[in-house]
């Protein structure tokens, strides 16, 4: 081994402290992005082996009536491979608790296998006969239903029992949600029964099928397909035509994905901005410290360039250890992260790969990250002279600091807290990384805990102050106004209004988007709207309410007039204007008056549900009540949201250590640089007669007004943090949107401290370690 | 026979009319003042002054470690003073060996891996062990240098410049830090090794009575050279007393 490579090896085991405290942020950053990058690959793999071996559709239809024969028809035109038609509606489960109301989607399938979104079996057998039903997974978990079980369906009115010849998974329901407006999925409340499709037309006495799902040639010429089905399926009273990217559970599954990759970009970003000052800082100091070193190298006909590579062996080994280390735990990680996912989405298939590709990729980003960081500390070298290295540095100038000015502040002063101040400025470069590291800690914690907060407010808020629904009732298809009375017969309830639910494709300009626009009374007690400066907003006679996320999408503002089209047969396209733009956190929406909507787009005095509140037990009362396809309460919704807060937990747990791990880490391998260089200051204040501990209180001090100026201007970051998060994350489903409120903050503030004052006691320790007087001694050597 | 002379002789190094200023804020420090003289293969050449005499400045433009304001230093007909930056790193490197006052060795290498460093980067076939005898620390080569005690810290630099079998050894005040016994057996090693290994050996130091011990004395003081003493008789270092 080369000499100055064992000189390299010794100066590491020197300076062990701070190099594992670099090597360990560059290991969490690179661990970061290998662990989150693997995880959303691998997800996307599996996901798309599992689409092909599935055969995925590709467009997925929802019409009126769709005749057999238009299988056959369709299939070979306009980019279409293959087109298979099915039946498919919302039914009941009919349990031995009356108290409950299972909503399941009923759906026709071939008695072998299908052509189109073929199902995954995982128990049982997939042929079907007559009177069986293969039930989906979650849902079979969720209620414990087995193979050889025994479900009873209330169809059409008529109980029907059915024999569960087996379980499984389907491509359309990796992630199971009734519908966009749910939110999430509630697998014990919501769940998919298969039924052989000649039984099932059979029993629900349906001449027609009313979905049809289609694989194309060619995906990029997705959209002329779905046009010639809009064009061409328009008789047969077209609801929706949605292409793959807009099915719900695959877009639902890729907005995770994309978030996981925005997720995998701005998290190590951080980390690595972090490790590579430290590693610059550090080794500009190592660098200095080795002023006459590099002197004498230079004189012994070293070249600038052998020393510059030695010096970067230092920072290239920490790229290295840390990009191999990083990048072997988050790919050990992201196998258990994908497992968790895919458990918690349902994808029966783990495709989890080794990204070797990946890895050379972690390991090079790390390497050049902090070769250059490297470089940038230790430049010096090349103006170092070897005569005058030989000879002791001048002192630095001593001149007075800025705070000196204000006379009042600094005469009230006492001497060591002057000395403190002084210290402070004199080394500006460590104040401001360490400043720099406490705010990014108090704001990735405020954010942290903002984020805990919102998505609790989030819920709260949406299911108790935008919307004041405690039942929420669909039909099935369109009903006359008529229809309220029958219920209000059957209990007794505080508001109960007929409310219309239905997808539009609403256009402004190049912009497009197709949303449910919900119909309400007129003064409706069930929703508050606000806009986003907190004025209150109201459905007017005419117009249309829609949601800000939905005025993004449609570059639409206030006056704006948007067209509006209809999916049903022949059914109008209207220009309405926008009257208001309000706050709405979950879904995406555009809201008119019923009757407005009902006499513009549909026919006159007709809704297709209701929102009811009430003391009564609903769901019970009402079971008897036909059309009715679902009913959903508030409480169902509440407490799937509190399944969800576990993983939520989870999630604030590791960005919590993750970021009090960086401003712990800074401060203590920071405050052991400056320790390590004011050694010989420390040892003439204990010739002095000073106390180890007198010495570290003047060390805890500069760190004191240091994390205090870090924590206050950590404030505005977390802010500008969730600003920032709200505009990345926010998606049609949520909106990130809320203000930090004052306890989120000194939570947040408090957390840091924690993490400070530990990392100040780590230094305590070392203090008490060095030897003062030896270093007096050694000076001269 | 002037002419004949100078080329009997085997002038290794030619130093014309050197000049050094510096500039300190608006006052220029003359360093060295036409600085003038010749040093011969295998010379022990002392330079004798006091401090802020120019003679480090001088050393240090001899060992290319810095570079003239006017003048011009010859290393066997070489214009060193024309080198690059590179040829000068590269004359450090194969020709010059340097001693300083403070040691400078490396603290975390031992002792025989200061010296192999410098070996390793010349290729020198020198045998290191047989060095580090010739130095006295053949039983100390693998201590680290903190483990040492002055002289022997010395003596490794010492080693350290030899390994390389440089043509010219430049010590700076090799005793200035050593007390008198110590400074006498550095001496001496150098002594040895310029009559075992034939090196140009160029010590400065403000310690008059080293003089006794060259061949050659330049005496210099405030820049300039005030006097070039050829010294017949040349005494052994450890009949120096001081």
């Amino acid at each position: 081994m080369k000499k100055l490579d064992k000189r390299l090896f010794r100066m590491i085991k020197n300076t062990k402290g701070q190099y594992i405290a670099v090597l360990s942020i560059i290991i969490t950053g690179i661990f970061i992005f290998t662990a989150v990058k693997n995880s959303a690959m691998n997800l996307r793999d599996t996901l798309n082996d599992y689409y092909e071996s599935t055969n995925f559709a590709d467009i997925f239809v929802t019409a009126a009536a769709l005749p057999e024969r238009l299988e056959r028809q369709l299939t070979g035109e306009e980019n279409i491979k293959e087109v298979d038609l099915r039946l498919s509606f919302d039914t009941r489960l009919i349990t031995d608790n009356d108290n409950e109301r299972i909503t399941v989607r009923a759906v026709s399938v071939d008695k072998n296998e299908n052509k189109i979104n073929k199902l995954y079996i995982k128990k049982g057998r997939r042929v079907l006969s007559e009177k069986e039903a293969i039930i989906i997974d979650q849902f079979a978990v969720a209620r414990k239903i087995n193979v050889g079980d025994e479900i009873k369906l209330n169809i059409k009115g008529k109980e029907h029992k059915f024999k569960v010849s087996a379980i499984a998974s389907s491509p359309e329901y990796v992630y199971m949600m009734e519908s966009e407006q749910v939110l999430l999925p509630d697998p014990n409340s919501f769940g998919i029964v298969f039924i052989e499709e000649s039984y099932l037309r059979k029993i629900s006495g349906s001449g027609y099928f009313n979905e049809a799902v289609l694989t194309v040639k060619n995906y990029e010429q997705i959209d002329k397909t779905k046009d010639y089905l809009e064009d061409n399926l328009n008789k047969y009273g077209v609801i929706r035509v949605l292409n793959r990217d807009e099915q719900l559970s695959n877009s639902m599954l890729n907005e995770e994905i994309n978030g996981l990759d925005k997720v995998s970009r701005s998290i190590p970003a951080v980390f690595l901005l972090f490790a590579g000052i430290m590693l610059a800082t550090m080794l500009s100091r190592i660098v200095k410290k080795d002023r006459t070193t590099i002197g004498v190298l230079k004189a012994v006909g070293f070249m600038d360039g052998e020393i510059i590579t030695h010096y970067l062996k230092y920072a290239a080994s920490v790229g290295i250890i840390g990009g191999i280390l990083g990048s072997i735990i988050g790919t050990a990680a992201s196998g258990a992260m994908t497992s968790m996912y895919l458990e918690f989405f349902n994808i029966p298939m783990l495709t989890v790969k080794i990204y070797y590709n990946r890895i050379i990729i972690a390991v090079l980003l790390s390497l050049v990250f902090c070769i250059g960081s490297g470089f940038w500390g230790i430049k010096s070298i090349l103006k170092i002279n070897p005569a005058e290295s030989m000879m002791p540095e001048s002192p630095k100038r001593g001149k007075r600091i800025f705070l000196e000015r204000f006379k009042l502040f600094w005469n009230r002063l006492s001497f060591s807290w002057r000395m403190v101040y002084r210290n402070i400025f004199r080394e500006k470069k460590k104040f401001i990384v360490i400043a720099a590291a406490v705010s990014i800690t108090t704001g990735m914690m405020i954010m942290t805990m903002w984020m805990n907060d919102i998505m609790d407010v989030m819920f709260v808020k949406h299911y108790s102050e935008f919307m004041k629904i405690e039942y929420n009732i669909s039909f099935d298809g369109f009903q006359d106004k008529r229809v309220l009375n029958e219920i209000k017969e059957n209990i007794s309830y505080n508001n109960m209004e007929g409310r219309i639910e239905f997808p539009f494709e609403i256009e402004n300009g190049k912009y497009s988007k197709t949303v449910n626009i919900i119909g309400l009374e007129d003064k409706t007690v069930f929703y508050d709207f606000y806009d986003s400066e907190g004025n209150k907003l109201i459905v007017k006679k005419e117009g249309i309410l829609i949601s800000s996320n939905l005025a993004r999408a449609l570059n639409a503002d206030i006056g704006d007039r948007i067209l509006l089209k209809s999916f049903l047969p022949d059914g109008d396209e209207k220009y309405i204007t926008v009257t208001g733009i309000l706050k709405q956190s979950l879904g995406i929406n555009g809201y008119m008056n019923v009757d407005y909507l009902s006499k513009e787009f549909l026919d006159k005095g007709i809704i297709n549900g209701v929102y009811i509140n009430s003391d009564d037990d609903i769901k019970v009362k009402l079971d008897n009540i036909k059309n009715i396809s679902s009913i959903q309460s508030q409480k169902d919704m509440q407490s799937v949201f509190e399944e969800f807060t576990g993983l939520i937990a989870v999630f604030m747990g590791v960005m919590i250590i993750f970021s009090g791990m960086l401003g712990f880490v800074i401060l203590y391998s920071m405050t052991l640089m400056s320790i390590n260089e004011r050694t010989l200051e420390f040892s003439s204040m204990r010739v002095m007669g000073l106390t180890k501990k007198e010495i570290f209180k003047i060390i805890m001090k500069e760190n004191t007004v240091m994390s205090v100026l870090g924590i206050i201007a950590g404030i505005p970051l977390g802010k500008w943090l969730i600003d920032y998060l709200g505009i990345m994350f926010s998606t049609d489903i949520y909106t990130l949107q809320g203000n930090v409120t004052s306890k989120e903050i000194i939570t947040a503030i408090i957390l840091t401290v924690i993490f400070i004052i530990s990392a100040q006691l780590m230094t305590y320790a070392k203090i008490h370690k060095l030897d003062f007087m030896q270093a007096l001694k050694n000076r001269i050597s | 026979m002037e002419v004949m002379g100078a080329s009997m002789r085997d002038v290794v190094l030619k130093v014309k009319n050197l000049k050094k200023d510096y500039q300190m804020g608006e006052v220029t420090v003359n360093a060295l003042k036409d600085a003038s003289f010749e040093v011969e293969k295998g010379e022990f050449v002392v330079i004798l002054g006091p401090s802020g005499s120019g003679k480090s400045t001088l050393l240090n433009i001899i060992g290319g470690m810095d570079t003239p304001s006017g003048g011009s230093v010859l290393f066997n007909d070489e214009m060193v003073t024309n080198f690059t930056d590179k040829e000068l790193t590269m004359y450090r490197r194969y020709k010059i060996g340097f001693v300083f006052q403070f040691y400078n060795l490396m603290a975390t290498l031992t002792a025989k891996e200061n010296v192999e460093l410098v070996a390793e980067i010349t290729g020198s076939s020198a045998d290191i062990d047989e060095v580090m005898e010739a130095v006295g620390l053949g039983d100390r080569a693998d201590h680290f240098p903190s483990q040492m005690s002055g002289g022997e810290q010395q003596r490794v630099a010492i080693a350290r410049a030899v390994a390389k079998n440089p043509d010219i050894l430049l010590c700076d005040e090799p005793t200035g830090a050593l007390d008198f016994e110590t400074g006498i057996s550095i001496l001496k090693v150098l002594k040895d090794v310029n009559i075992k290994y034939k090196n140009t050996v160029i010590v400065i130091t403000h310690n008059s009575p080293i003089a006794q011990m060259a061949d050659k004395v330049i005496k210099m003081r405030s820049g300039g050279i005030t006097e070039i003493i050829e010294n017949k008789n040349p005494i052994g270092p450890e009949r120096i007393v001081w």
